[in-house]
């Protein structure tokens, strides 16, 4: 039998079945290409968390730093504070005591000390002496020794040391 | 008895030209193949990402407050240098006898000035004494001399033993100075 038409080649896969594989390949690789993106967006945002959690401990190194310069700032406002209101003090206190010596007496020599005093002078009258000098001495330190010599003239020459103890 | 004979051939039922079983079952592989990709590979990967994207923001937000809390101290660093440039710059200084005579003079007439020692003070000092033999026209040179070390470029404490000793016209002042500077 002949026909007029030549057969056409019978392909191996139909044209419905080429398309579900290329639907199916397709939709394959976007499913991976999906998951690779997410993958790599993971990788990335561990790799940025290890670089804040480097900085972050770099941070608060130098906020350890910053604290310990402040710390040290402050010490030595301190001292500074410290140095002037011991100086101020200083300054009062031989102030009041020299402020004690009353008018008729005559100091020649005065001696500061840590707990002690000593004072040189000449006073008319050892009355004048144990009136006006020795009560506010004796009020300030815990124990107080006078020691007089008559001069040719009749005034005396005292030597007072005052002793300041330390509370146990 | 003839047994019947048993066919795993899929039957074919077109409709209009379209094998529905072939693509039925095309259809099922898609779906099955979907869900396989999705619990083995997109569902794990989703879940590892929104942990790792929440530790992001919780270190990154950690890292700008700790960039805050820093920005912050180091302006409270500034702020305390400057307010306390005077004490810092003083503590940095040398003793300079000659300079502290000069300075002095408006006081008192310094005779000498002797170094005694110098120790270690609170660890981070050096703490150096001095005895300083001068002439005073009253008590209130001294006064003054004190007052006025509040304005002077070191620190320096008058300390004990302080004598006065009176002389013909003038007080002899002996005096104990304490430097203190900045430990190298």
């Amino acid at each position: 039998m002949y026909s007029f038409t030549k057969p056409d080649k019978k392909p191996i896969f139909k044209e419905d079945t080429k398309l579900w594989v290329v639907f199916i390949t397709i939709s394959m690789f976007l499913y991976l290409s999906f998951a690779l993106f997410l993958v790599i967006k993971t990788y990335l945002y561990n790799k940025d968390i290890k670089n804040y959690t480097n900085e972050i401990k770099t941070i608060k190194q130098k906020i350890t730093t910053i604290n310990n310069k402040k710390e040290f700032i402050y010490k030595e406002k301190t001292l500074y504070e410290d140095i002037m209101v011991k100086n101020s003090l200083m300054k009062d206190s031989i102030k009041n005591l020299l402020d004690l010596i009353p008018d008729p007496i005559t100091l020649s020599s005065i001696s500061f000390d840590k707990n002690k005093l000593i004072i040189y002078g000449i006073t008319p009258t050892k009355d004048i002496y144990n009136m006006l000098m020795l009560p506010p001495l004796e009020s300030i330190f815990t124990e107080t020794k006078t020691y007089f010599y008559q001069m040719p003239n009749g005034w005396y020459r005292f030597n007072s040391v005052n002793y300041l103890k330390e509370k146990q | 008895m003839k047994m019947p004979k048993i066919s795993f051939k899929i039957p074919k039922i077109k409709i209009y030209g379209i094998d529905v079983i072939k693509n039925f079952l095309f259809f099922t592989l898609f779906i099955v193949l979907t869900l396989l990709s999705i619990a083995v590979a997109i569902a794990p990967s989703i879940r590892h990402f929104k942990a790792t994207k929440d530790k992001y923001f919780q270190k990154k937000y950690d890292f700008e407050i700790t960039t805050k809390e820093y920005k912050n101290n180091l302006l409270e660093l500034k702020h305390l240098k400057n307010k306390n440039r005077k004490v810092l710059n003083i503590l940095k200084r040398d003793f300079d006898k000659n300079n502290f005579k000069m300075f002095a003079s408006k006081y008192m007439d310094i005779k000498s000035i002797k170094e005694i020692n110098s120790s270690i003070y609170k660890n981070d000092f050096i703490k150096t004494t001095y005895i300083v033999t001068s002439t005073i026209k009253s008590p209130k040179n001294f006064y003054d001399l004190i007052d006025a070390l509040k304005n002077y470029k070191l620190l320096l404490r008058i300390y004990f033993p302080i004598n006065f000793v009176k002389n013909q016209e003038d007080i002899n002042l002996t005096l104990k100075i304490e430097h203190y500077k900045l430990k190298d």
